[in-house]
């Protein structure tokens, strides 16, 4: 069996998958293998419960209070999407939006000297929050506004301002925004995890801003979106759109080795078979030798049977912890949906704290989080070294993409296909390309 | 990029998704819908998703063309190209609008998604008669509907390519045994290719379902809660302008 291909793709992660859809619905024949038994790879949900327990090596299986253990999708990587963001941009575009059902994260939560506060979503909210001063909420207001218009193609819009070499400092001083606006501005809304934007030109930061602003105003609650079922989904969606359009699938396939010759991949040996791809797309962390680590993120993953304190009694939230509020460089996340979204049993919550790893002691970094979710019934701790490609692939042809980061949505995942795209093909990506090229609804009445 | 997309939600877990808020009033056409006729049609009572399964080339696509489009292909091989097919059928008077998925090949190297078997409000298991292998795969078939399929999915096993009764392996109480082990699943033969039998086991699962379905939708306020997702406003939202004043 020697088949020829156009592509041939390693691990079903969500980056493969969007790449394998857009490589089949550009016309490519695309074989897209996983060693594993299910999609998602290091982006999958993990169903059903027992195999969570068994993932994580814990013995025996789930107890009674866990309920039935197919009820529960646990995400291995906790991340959210913009509601107006690059991702939800795709799944429109290709209309994987077909096969998931989403709902909106219920809000977004600011740590600060040892509490957690809303971050506001309405007017309202903003007037009444104690995150700043009632001063400083004015000027944050006038701040806001000039962001809003802020374009900068449009000189009009910019006040003086240089977006490709003002610093985001500059921009803070102009309007005399204090500490306190400062921190929530930069990790609650542009959602950095370092302070190190301050000195950088300010282009970057008021465009985060937006984001999340435009993605607040889509649904209100918050400018989350969340697919039921579990982040594995995503993966899956796009799986789908990949076999429609010709793409070969294969799970439980291990590679044992990827054959070169001069530098360039020729075929990929899996079970005795070589097939030939003309390029070879590639999750890091099988090909080491062409991949550099670029550190490390711990991943804790709590099961509670109540919502998180001063939430409200959210059944999803994202709570930020910034760095200088705990004396680190990177920021905490904390993730947390529950049984509203078909990812637990009845009653149950899932939390998953995120964050860079900076001592040799990463379980203690977490502990202030890990507080905020007290009594936790089961906690899965794992570390994850993330990776980034050396090779590019232009000699190669192989394709190696970024391992899935700290970061809390898909942006920077969103980011890396349009590099991988752009080093596959020669060309800038554009979303066009991933639109259907033909109609694959049949039958009477295509109004849905 | 001018085109709108009006994202069709698909039906959630355990709602029926009854008309009105998805099917009137969407502002986006596909290229079919654009040279349909100008008056709309009523919309559905009901949509359902059905799913059909089983090895490969025991006749899926097959037995879904015959039903929704009344045409058989001999020479048709692996299907690429169809994600759904809809039928609209009329059943103790409710006008049903069903969505027949197709498998997009995947079960070529037992490779279908677990989303796959999720929605499905009823699910037609299919294997040849002529071919032992594909019966053998049954349980394999069961194991990832109980992994994964609702727990109120109708079940509908079919022996496929009855024209085929020289060649045939499978009995019909082998069929019918297997079956019979597995609580509420029917079972049929039918042929796609000689159009037998097709029409009655799809409108049999179909009334199937509508049996076990309340009247009313239950819980509505839940369904409200899940979103299909809009397409991007024309104009940007702006941020509200500020109207604090200092109290």
């Amino acid at each position: 069996m020697n088949e020829e291909y156009d592509v041939i793709v390693l691990g079903t992660g969500l980056t493969e998958c969007i790449l394998s859809g857009i490589m089949s619905v550009k016309g490519k024949k695309v074989l897209h293998m996983d060693r594993n038994a299910y999609y998602g790879a290091e982006s999958a949900s993990i169903t059903p419960l027992e195999d969570l327990y068994k993932r994580f090596s814990l013995p025996g299986s789930p107890p009674e209070s866990m309920g039935k253990g197919r009820d529960w999708n646990v995400d291995l990587i906790p991340k959210f999407l913009m509601a107006n963001g690059q991702l939800v941009r795709m799944l429109l575009i290709t209309q994987v939006t077909r096969y998931l059902d989403f709902k909106v994260v219920e809000g977004s939560f600011v740590y600060k000297k040892g509490r957690i506060y809303k971050v506001p979503s309405t007017e309202t909210e903003a007037l009444a929050s104690n995150l700043m001063g009632l001063f400083e909420k004015r000027r944050f207001r006038k701040f806001l506004t000039y962001v809003a218009k802020f374009d900068e193609d449009d000189p009009t819009t910019l006040e003086g301002v240089d977006p490709k070499s003002t610093t985001m400092q500059a921009v803070y001083d102009k309007f005399s925004l204090g500490q306190d606006v400062v921190d929530f501005t930069g990790h609650a809304l542009a959602l950095y995890r370092t302070d190190d934007y301050l000195s950088q030109p300010c282009l970057d930061s008021i465009q985060r801003i937006k984001l999340y602003s435009e993605s607040l105003a889509r649904y209100g609650k918050s400018p989350y979106l969340y697919p039921l079922y579990g982040l594995g989904e995503l993966p899956q969606g796009f799986a789908r759109l990949s076999a429609i359009y010709g793409g070969t699938y294969m799970l439980n396939k291990p590679i044992e080795e990827i054959v070169m010759e001069n530098g360039k991949v020729v075929g990929v040996k899996s079970e005795g078979e070589v097939r030939l791809p003309l390029e070879l797309l590639n999750p890091n962390n099988t090909l080491l030798s062409q991949a550099t680590k670029v550190g490390q993120v711990i991943r804790v993953i709590c099961i509670m049977a109540h919502p998180i304190k001063d939430t409200s009694n959210a059944n999803s939230c994202q709570i930020i912890i910034p760095q200088n509020q705990v004396n680190r460089k990177h920021d905490i996340y904390v993730c947390m949906i529950s049984y509203a979204h078909n990812v637990a049993a009845q009653g149950k919550y899932v939390a998953i704290v995120s964050t860079t790893v900076e001592t040799s002691d990463p379980e203690s970094e977490i502990k202030p989080a890990l507080d905020l979710l007290e009594p936790v019934e089961q906690k899965f701790v794992s570390l994850s070294d993330q990776y980034g490609p050396v090779d590019l692939g232009a000699e190669s042809q192989i394709f190696i993409s970024r391992t899935y980061d700290a970061t809390t949505h898909f942006e920077t995942t969103c980011d890396d296909i349009k590099d991988i795209y752009k080093r596959m093909t020669g060309t800038e990506f554009d979303f066009a390309e991933m639109e259907r090229k033909k109609n694959d609804i049949f039958g009477d009445a295509a109004d849905q | 990029m001018d085109s709108r997309y009006d994202i069709q939600r698909r039906g959630g877990g355990g709602g029926i998704n009854v008309s009105g808020g998805s099917v009137g009033g969407s502002p986006a056409l596909t290229g079919a819908q654009s040279r349909r006729r100008k008056i709309p049609p009523r919309p559905a009572d009901y949509k359902l998703q059905i799913i059909i399964i089983g090895s490969r080339g025991v006749g899926k696509t097959s037995l879904m063309e015959r039903f929704t489009d009344d045409t058989f292909c001999e020479a048709c091989k692996s299907t690429v190209g169809v994600d759904f097919k809809i039928k609209t059928v009329e059943l103790r008077g409710k006008k049903i609008r069903l969505q027949i998925w197709d498998t997009a090949g995947q079960e070529r190297f037992n490779s279908i998604t677990s989303a796959y078997y999720r929605s499905a409000k009823g699910i037609v298991l299919v294997y040849d008669i002529t071919k032992q292998e594909t019966f053998d795969d049954l349980p394999k078939w069961m194991k990832m509907i109980d992994k994964y399929a609702s727990e109120d999915a109708e079940l509908l096993v079919v022996g496929n390519k009855l024209d085929c009764e020289t060649d045939r392996i499978i009995t019909r109480q082998q069929g019918e045994r297997f079956a019979s082990r597995i609580s509420g699943m029917r079972f049929c033969e039918a042929s796609a290719k000689d159009n037998f039998n097709v029409d009655e086991m799809f409108l049999k699962l179909v009334d199937d379902i509508l049996s076990k379905m309340p009247l009313e939708v239950p819980n509505k306020a839940l369904s409200n809660s899940i979103l299909s997702l809009q397409p991007e406003p024309e104009v940007p939202p702006e941020l509200p302008p500020p109207r604090m004043r200092c109290c």
